[in-house]
């Protein structure tokens, strides 16, 4: 195939990709409103039931702990607040997209889900033992850090004997993929949040999260989002056919002050906080 | 009968069981066989030493390498297993690219198997470590064949 034609079809897909809930985008943008009432929020809500009771299931996840039963949207606002409560609303959204199997990384159904809702509770757990101010929007931009590979898997997959040749000269597997399909997955994850208008800081550290010294502006929520991928990786949660291919930038690992004792107390934790949060969704 | 061993986890077999690991990164797989009473145990361990997380390591030792080593020996020992007989075989403990030294669990993770091991006067017969590849394990308990799968190959170990 032409890199023409690539790109050309490459663009299709990502014109093509579905739209984030109109519901979740309108909570995203009054999550960042100083002035939101409880009753806006619940309204909001009321116009996707199924979104609801997703939601209310995310936020009785034995993750969060909460001391009551949730049984409305108000005690959710009450208890996560607004910022985290629309978090859990793009989980609850993504879901269902991210649970799909995905071909030329091959990573069977269910295991991208996986590793994205690993990806975002290893964020928040690193800021919190690093003791860094990181944004809220954390979880979320850990939770579709990958979104491209939906995208560019078939296309790795046609190309994968190329790509393969350019990793055993050194590559990272993402720089291989950018040599090979003149793209790679994190521009294509960011072109499709662009698209859903997320917050720029999301599109950002989703953007750059195999190379978060190219980004214009250093932030930390991009920094540890970097950092909580390779962790997931190494645990094997995700992991296909790329194996270790990347490479932790010691930009980042200075920065963010890390020692191998933060890395390793946040990856005794991980997998419990996923599956927490994982069995009150159930995908795949 | 296919018995799965998922992250951080230890199980073991007899006769005719298949003892199967999947994506080890930096984790160890750590396969041990005794032909004679015909049990063989699989541990997928995640982090070298138990000290990081105490609380965890009481709940499931399997998840570090110091104390999840002695839990698959004292199984299979529990299974009829003799010290004398074993052949203990290692995959995983990969590592990303670079030379970022905070992020080589996988080495730690083998440090941590070498000095347990010596201690205790065993020896390795076979493994297959290092490295970015990611890598899955199915270990036969009635041959003790253990098969590595990485890169889109398999292979005896």
């Amino acid at each position: 195939m032409s890199a023409s034609s690539r790109g050309d079809q490459i663009g299709k897909r990502i014109a093509a990709f579905p739209a984030m809930s109109g519901v979740a985008l309108d909570l995203l943008a009054l999550a960042g409103s100083p002035v939101v009432t409880v009753q806006q929020i619940e309204g909001l809500l009321k116009r996707d039931p199924g979104l609801t009771a997703n939601l209310l299931k995310l936020a009785n996840s034995a993750y969060f702990g909460l001391p009551s039963k949730v049984g409305s949207v108000h005690q959710a606002v009450m208890l996560l607040g607004l910022k985290r409560l629309a978090q859990m609303v793009v989980a609850a959204c993504t879901s269902a997209m991210l649970g799909s199997g995905v071909p030329g990384y091959e990573l069977p159904e269910g295991e991208l889900w996986r590793h994205s809702l690993a990806v975002s509770v290893a964020a928040r757990g690193l800021a919190r033992e690093l003791k860094l101010d990181a944004a809220d929007e954390i979880f979320t931009a850990g939770l579709l850090h990958d979104v491209g590979k939906l995208i560019l898997g078939q296309f790795v997959k046609e190309a994968y004997p190329l790509i393969e040749r350019e990793v055993a000269l050194g590559l990272t597997f993402e720089r291989a993929e950018e040599r090979v399909l003149g793209v790679d997955h994190a521009a294509i994850g960011a072109q499709i949040l662009c698209k859903w208008s997320l917050p720029e800081n999301i599109v950002q550290a989703v953007r750059w999260h195999h190379a978060p010294e190219a980004s214009e502006r250093t932030d930390t929520m991009l920094d540890v989002v970097h950092v909580a991928n390779m962790l997931c990786l190494m645990m094997g949660v995700g992991m296909g056919r790329e194996g270790l291919c990347h490479e932790p930038s010691p930009v980042v690992t200075r920065r963010l002050g890390l020692e191998p004792f933060h890395l390793e107390k946040v990856a005794s934790q991980t997998l419990q906080w996923a599956s927490e949060l994982s069995q009150s969704l159930a995908v795949a | 009968m296919n018995i799965t061993v998922m992250v951080g986890d230890m199980r073991t077999g007899r006769n005719g069981d298949l003892l199967v690991t999947h994506a080890l990164g930096s984790c160890l797989g750590l396969m041990v066989f005794d032909p004679v009473a015909q049990v063989g145990g699989l541990l997928h361990a995640m982090l070298p030493l138990s000290s990081i997380n105490p609380e965890k390591a009481k709940a499931n030792p399997a998840m570090f390498v110091d104390t999840g080593v002695p839990l698959l020996f004292k199984a299979l020992y529990a299974m009829g297993a003799v010290k004398e007989r074993l052949t203990v075989k290692a995959a995983g403990c990969g590592n990303p690219m670079g030379k970022n030294e905070i992020f080589k669990i996988g080495e730690r993770n083998y440090t941590v198997l070498r000095k347990l091991l010596w201690k205790n006067t065993i020896l390795l017969k076979a493994e297959n470590v290092g490295g970015t590849a990611s890598r899955t394990i199915h270990f036969e308990v009635d041959s003790g064949t253990v098969w590595l799968s990485s890169n889109g190959t398999k292979g005896p170990l």
